[in-house]
């Protein structure tokens, strides 16, 4: 059996549109936001109408049932029906659309932004591309006191940082709720691991306040931290973070 | 060979589950191995609970509850009987998996595997050498299930001889009346039972009824199952009061995390000044959570204030907000009572509300803690009063903690508080457009404002930097729609109705000619 032209071009529409919410709403768990889905929408809507109309053929036939139902004596019954639920539901449409939205302004900010090539850290100012963690070395010289400069980060991490990031680093403290932007989950794949050593360092020392622009310095709650810890133990919460999770930190030589 | 592979992977697991079914309390539980445990506890535990599993680890004086010193054996829920001496193993492995909400003990069953899990409580049990099975079970009886009836029996038996309405106040917000403390001397509050998502176990009947069973062991939540109190109850009377307790849950002040806007409503006429007006109803509350300062100058890690609710009515020249906040105490210093309950030094309860003074055009907003040099802030700030002063409004122009002056001139701010059953009620006014367009953010209607609170409870040492707060939210002037919408609906509509009938006619009238 053959499927009426003008179904199968509902059905191709209906399928783009379904698959855009399957695939961002819950496959990648990003809600599509509606003005994005409604381009799309359009774009495709667009394509499918000059597919469906190639030819005076085609044309003619994808508009067949429509003709039908207006021109066909013997579908009065429901063509009566259709001319008046069409306008209201056209109408409904229109005053829905119309209400005011009041949804908050949305705000786009950059998460992990570029880095600045210098910072002034601790009154210093230093070259973020060469700075490497001091602690670093030791991993492979001495495991053992490399150990306990992990265990020296952990205990300043719990003192310091689990309340937002949580103890299982997942960004899920017992303030995160309260919190917006959310806190940082450091397990995740795209957060750390994707990062220099360096650039967790800027970014704990100068916190929030530090962020460039477009990274929304003045919504993020992230300390300050150059005014409450001191160097080095910056750097040992960083060793710690990564011993943690199990990434690696990225590097500038090629591994 | 294939007989001992069968009893090995068969026969044996089959005969001691059957064995661990007979012993109760041990239902679900398996074998943990200890070694294995202490393997897991260094890497996940130890931070909190210490080495020693004496809850001593580095950050126990910034939590708050503090981390569980295992050496004692001693755990808040357990659903073996109040006098048993041990606890369920299923209780430990809950307290695993699923965390205490309201603490900083996560829920570790999405990333320890359940043997895993059963290792560590093998491990931790051994710091009080915790051994064989507890004497006995909490008897639950039959469940009665909710019903209005239920809930107000236990109502009824919640407040007689003021049995748990003494430190859970009357309307259950925890508004103590007497000063708490743990076995270990540290300071406690009794639960605010409005709020479910900081109960430890959970809020389900069933929980909520252990705990009223059993008590809180280590703290001053009795049992009121035990025949030699006072205030005993029968199972069927817990049963009653569990359910009046989650009905309490049930407000319409709860965290949404998709509601981050406060949409004032335009009202005619004037704005209501007293809290306890009836007209605020007619706009609903936005609530968000509040958590400790701990971003800047002074850290503060234990806050009492974890909410607010806030409404707002606005007219042609003014805008009234309500801010609702649940406070255990009412801080009114020079008061005898206040005092003796308050931890530490006793000042007033204050709140405060946080606007940019300029309504941001783009997306640049000032800093959310009190602003900074480049970008101050206006705040909104109402204190309680003390027995020789009275509450007070005042502006404050902020440029960050260090920089915060407070307006000598009169303004037009007005502010009124009132205390009632554990929730401060606050009302703010001030006109919308003000002469000072450099200090005072002019309202417009239909824009978003960048709004942020803070509290601070003066009978948990909270002054200054010490406060509750949150991030920036939006408060909107919600401008009415008009009859703009409905007048181009019915226009959409009558077009559209046209052209169908148009083309209809036309079609009938083709058909016509070709007939004739």
């Amino acid at each position: 059996m053959k499927i009426p032209r003008l179904l199968q071009a509902i059905l191709v529409l209906a399928g783009v549109y379904f698959g855009f919410i399957v695939v961002f709403d819950v496959i990648l768990d990003a809600v599509i936001p509606s003005s994005l889905l409604a381009m799309y929408m359009f774009f495709t809507t667009a394509g499918v109408f000059m597919v469906f109309t190639y030819d005076e053929e085609q044309t003619q036939e994808l508009v067949a049932p429509i003709k039908s139902l207006v021109e066909d004596p013997t579908k009065r019954a429901w063509r009566n029906i259709v001319f008046v639920v069409v306008p209201l539901a056209a109408g409904g449409g229109t005053y829905w659309q119309m209400q005011p939205s009041f949804e908050a302004p949305l705000e786009l900010r950059t998460i992990h932004p570029a880095p600045p090539s210098t910072a002034k850290i601790y009154g210093k100012r230093v070259n973020l591309l060469k700075l490497e963690n001091p602690f670093r070395e030791v991993e492979k010289k001495d495991p053992e006191k490399f150990r306990e400069l992990v265990n020296g980060g952990a205990a300043i991490y719990i003192q310091n940082c689990q309340y937002c990031h949580g103890d299982k680093l997942d960004g899920n403290g017992p303030y995160a709720a309260g919190l917006n932007p959310t806190p940082l989950n450091f397990q995740d794949v795209g957060t750390i691991a994707q990062l220099q050593e360096s650039y967790l360092y800027w970014r704990i020392a100068t916190g929030g306040p530090g962020l460039p622009k477009e990274a929304a310095p003045w919504i993020s709650s992230m300390p300050v931290w150059q005014n409450f810890l001191k160097e080095d133990e910056i750097w040992k919460v960083i060793l710690f973070l990564y011993d943690y999770t199990g990434h690696r930190p990225r590097s500038w030589e090629h591994e | 060979m294939m007989g001992g592979g069968l009893i090995r992977t068969v026969l044996l697991p089959a005969i001691a589950a059957g064995f661990l079914l007979l012993s109760p309390g041990l239902i679900a539980a398996k074998d943990g191995d200890g070694e294995k445990g202490e393997t897991v506890y260094i890497k996940r535990c130890l931070q909190c609970h210490g080495d020693e599993g004496d809850g001593l680890g580095p950050a126990a004086d910034r939590l708050n509850p503090p981390p569980r010193d295992f050496t004692l054996g001693l755990y808040k829920i357990k659903s073996s009987a109040f006098d048993a001496d041990l606890v369920n193993d299923d209780d430990l492995f809950r307290m695993v998996r699923d965390g205490m909400p309201g603490t900083a003990m996560p829920g570790w069953g999405d990333m320890l595997s359940e043997q895993d899990m059963w290792d560590v409580i093998t491990y931790i049990k051994s710091f009080a050498e915790l051994e064989g099975t507890p004497e006995g079970q909490v008897d639950y009886g039959k469940q009665i299930e909710s019903s209005p009836e239920s809930i107000a029996a236990g109502k009824k038996y919640f407040l007689a001889d003021d049995r748990c309405s003494e430190c859970h106040g009357v309307e259950g917000r925890g508004d103590a009346i007497k000063k708490l403390k743990n076995d270990n001397g540290e300071r406690t509050w009794p639960r605010n039972l409005t709020k479910p998502w900081t109960f430890r176990a959970s809020n389900d009947p069933k929980d909520v009824f252990t705990r009223i069973t059993v008590g809180i062991p280590t703290t001053q939540m009795p049992s009121f199952a035990d025949p030699k109190s006072k205030k005993k109850l029968s199972i069927e009377e817990r049963w009653h009061i569990a359910n009046y307790v989650v009905s309490l849950a049930k407000t319409k002040k709860v965290v949404r995390p998709e509601n981050t806007v406060i949409k004032a409503v335009r009202v005619e006429g004037d704005l209501p000044t007293s809290p306890d007006d009836p007209v605020w109803e007619g706009a609903s509350p936005t609530t968000f959570f509040m958590v400790p300062q701990i971003v800047g100058k002074e850290r503060f890690f234990k806050a009492a204030n974890d909410t607010i609710s806030v409404r707002a009515f606005y007219n042609s020249d003014k805008i009234g907000l309500l801010l609702e906040w649940d406070d255990r105490t009412k801080s009114i210093p020079g008061d005898a009572k206040a005092k003796s309950i308050a931890e530490g030094e006793l000042t007033e309860d204050a709140i405060a509300v946080q606007f940019p003074v300029k309504i941001p055009t783009g997306m640049e907003k000032p800093y959310f803690l009190m602003g900074d040099t480049a970008k101050p802030v206006t705040l909104w700030r109402w204190s309680s009063g003390t027995t020789e002063t009275a509450e007070s409004a005042a502006i404050v122009d902020a440029q960050g903690f260090e920089n915060l002056i407070t307006r000598d001139t009169a303004t037009d701010l007005t502010a009124t508080g009132s205390y009632k059953a554990g929730t401060w009620r606050a009302v703010m006014t001030r006109s919308l457009r003000t002469d000072e367009t450099d200090k005072d953010l002019q309202f417009e209607e239909g824009r978003f404002v960048p709004v942020a609170f803070f509290a601070w409870d003066g009978s948990n040492g909270e002054v200054d930097t010490r406060l509750a707060m949150t991030t920036w939210y939006w408060l909107l002037l919600t401008p009415s729609s008009g009859a703009k919408p409905l007048i181009f609906a019915i226009a959409v509509a009558l077009l559209m109705g046209g052209v169908l009938v148009w083309w209809g006619r036309g079609a009938a009238l083709r058909r016509k000619n070709a007939i004739s």
